[in-house]
């Protein structure tokens, strides 16, 4: 396997102009969507399976009650662990050389599996193509030494393209610098590959707690439960099953009753 | 996380009505081989009915899930596709164009939905073809398929609620039962048809309808356990998204069709006639209205479940 390529995605940095939305937009050729009125300046609510970047737009009050306005700008995570990639019956999701994971638009049968089993809400299914969808890390690109569009159009770097290790040393430094300024909530989200889904291929550097972004503060693989749950309905089984020995081979016939 | 920022995949009635007849064929098959295994003889119209019950029942199964896909014409994709060397999962195994992923409850069980037909398809004929000649010559073959059938059987009751168990979905990911109470379900619901079958035969099926309603209250008592033990675990998860869908499921869209349909129409109606007379008495009149309250309940512990575990919360 190659050497795993990852986005640093830096929200302190982020000015909300979504020129990486535009951008994914562009590049991936996804067709324009009718604007939602969500409250904020962010559209749309959450990914769709024609936006596979989000900037998201959170107003938060702070403790003196001052508003605050908080932007991420938000994609795929490429998960080490990705529950949509385990979830899919077909094998139409596999993992790349790089550590990423992308959707093989020729195999996926639009059971939308993958859908309900992303932890963070990502993969969309598209209706008119039958397919599921989300970020492929501008796959095309990145084979052809690119970058992903996103990253190359984001003019203030809040979003950077790398090799794995050598982003996770910047996001360190990144951090302790923003801490000393005074951002002491600053935390990075997905960073750890021994922690949840053993990492995220696209980490975030947050200035608050994860779910103020939407982000679960302990994403779980979907998958871990498999093997519990199959105990358990095997303990059913038996249990059942027991009971309906018993009741055929209770005494009693045809003349009781 | 704000629950509202996950998504569903929207399965719509078809699947809830597979899982549903998945249950009952499952149910029916292993009570046609215990009743088989045990008194062959004295069992057999249990046997013909529960195995032809199995085949009808799954029959609608694959047509149901191919007609849900995106891309029906890409349904055999769920057990082979023609680029196998790819890193497709966790434990996945690849053999020619064939894939096996035990982590993905759902290539699991489109395998187990393809075993479990050709084993309903074999006791089915074999039953016929007793039927047709009128002699026993078949009993030991019958053995082996009812029992290898029989575990492809639990696993066809099993599997749904395992997978709903492996998704996301704030109301199934917080509780480790729903594979064990659709087990239970299975039982109760295959019971129930094969009673609802036989309550038609007369006097001499009685001893069997008797039989029939214990296996169903027992399973029915299991699914009351699996269900508390269920609500439970959702209500002690402790996250804003399990609380708010299991508000959805006990208080909210769902809550009438929860305690009216699955608790007290499903469960403790049945189970009241059950032990105040109809277990003892088998009059084939109640054991019908048991069996089509036991098959209401059955078919709504699937829909209402998988319905508010679906919904959009925000």
């Amino acid at each position: 396997m190659a050497r795993t390529l990852a986005m640093f995605t830096d929200v302190s940095l982020c000015i909300g102009c979504r020129a990486c939305q535009v951008a994914c937009k562009q590049w991936n050729e996804l067709p324009v969507e009718e604007p939602e009125w969500t409250g904020t300046y962010q559209n749309h609510s959450n990914f769709t399976d024609k936006t596979y970047r989000l900037v998201r737009f959170i107003e938060k009050k702070d403790e003196k009650n001052q508003l605050q306005w908080h932007l991420m700008s938000d994609v795929c995570k490429h998960c080490a662990q990705a529950g949509c990639l385990e979830a899919c019956p077909t094998g139409a999701i596999y993992r790349t050389q790089y550590g990423t994971v992308n959707i093989n638009q020729d195999i996926c049968n639009g059971c939308r599996y993958c859908v309900s089993a992303c932890p963070f809400g990502v993969v969309a299914f598209n209706h008119d193509t039958g397919h599921a969808n989300k970020c492929t890390f501008c796959n095309d690109r990145i084979h052809n030494g690119l970058g992903p569009a996103c990253a190359k159009a984001c003019p203030t770097e809040s979003i950077q393209f790398g090799f794995r290790d050598e982003l996770a040393a910047k996001a360190q430094k990144r951090v302790v610098t923003l801490r000393e300024m005074g951002y002491k909530n600053a935390q990075l989200y997905g960073e750890d590959q021994k922690g949840p889904l053993g990492g995220l291929n696209a980490f975030f550097l947050l200035l608050d707690r994860p779910s103020v972004y939407g982000l679960p503060e302990k994403p779980k693989l979907p998958q871990n439960n498999v093997f519990v749950d199959s105990l358990l309905s095997i303990g059913s089984a038996i249990v059942v099953g027991i009971g309906a020995v018993v009741a055929f081979r209770e005494r009693g016939g045809k003349g009781d009753i | 996380m704000e629950p509202g920022l996950l998504k569903s995949a929207d399965w719509p009635l078809l699947i809830d009505l597979y899982f549903f007849l998945g249950g009952i064929a499952g149910g029916a098959f292993v009570i046609a081989t215990i009743a088989q295994m045990l008194d062959s003889q004295r069992y057999r119209d249990v046997v013909r009915v529960g195995y032809y019950l199995a085949l009808l029942a799954i029959i609608p199964a694959p047509i149901f899930l191919i007609v849900d896909l995106g891309v029906s014409s890409r349904f055999l994709h769920m057990m082979m596709v023609a680029k196998p060397d790819a890193a497709i999962g966790v434990g996945a195994i690849n053999i020619g164009p064939f894939h096996l992923k035990p982590l993905s409850p759902m290539n699991a069980g489109a395998w187990a939905l393809l075993g479990f037909s050709g084993f309903a398809f074999l006791a089915a004929l074999l039953v016929f073809l007793e039927d047709v000649r009128k002699a026993a010559r078949l009993g030991g073959l019958r053995v082996v398929v009812g029992i290898i059938g029989g575990f492809f059987a639990f696993f066809m009751a099993a599997y749904p609620g395992v997978l709903l168990g492996a998704t996301a979905r704030p109301l199934f990911v917080s509780a480790h039962w729903l594979g064990a109470m659709f087990v239970a379900v299975g039982m109760a619901t295959g019971g129930a048809a094969i009673a609802l079958i036989m309550s038609s035969m007369g006097a001499q099926a009685r001893d069997a309808l008797s039989r029939l309603m214990k296996v169903t209250a027992f399973a029915l008592i299991i699914q009351l356990v699996t269900l508390i033990l269920f609500l439970v675990a959702v209500s002690s998860a402790g996250s804003a998204g399990s609380s708010r869908a299991l508000s959805v499921l006990v208080s909210g869209q769902y809550s009438v069709a929860f305690w009216l349909g699955i608790v007290v129409v499903g469960l403790l109606v049945p189970l009241a006639l059950q032990f105040g007379g109809a277990i003892r008495k088998a009059n084939p009149g109640m054991v019908a209205l048991i069996s089509v309250l036991v098959l209401l309940g059955g078919f709504l512990a699937k829909w209402v479940i998988i319905g508010a575990g679906q919904m959009v919360l925000s």
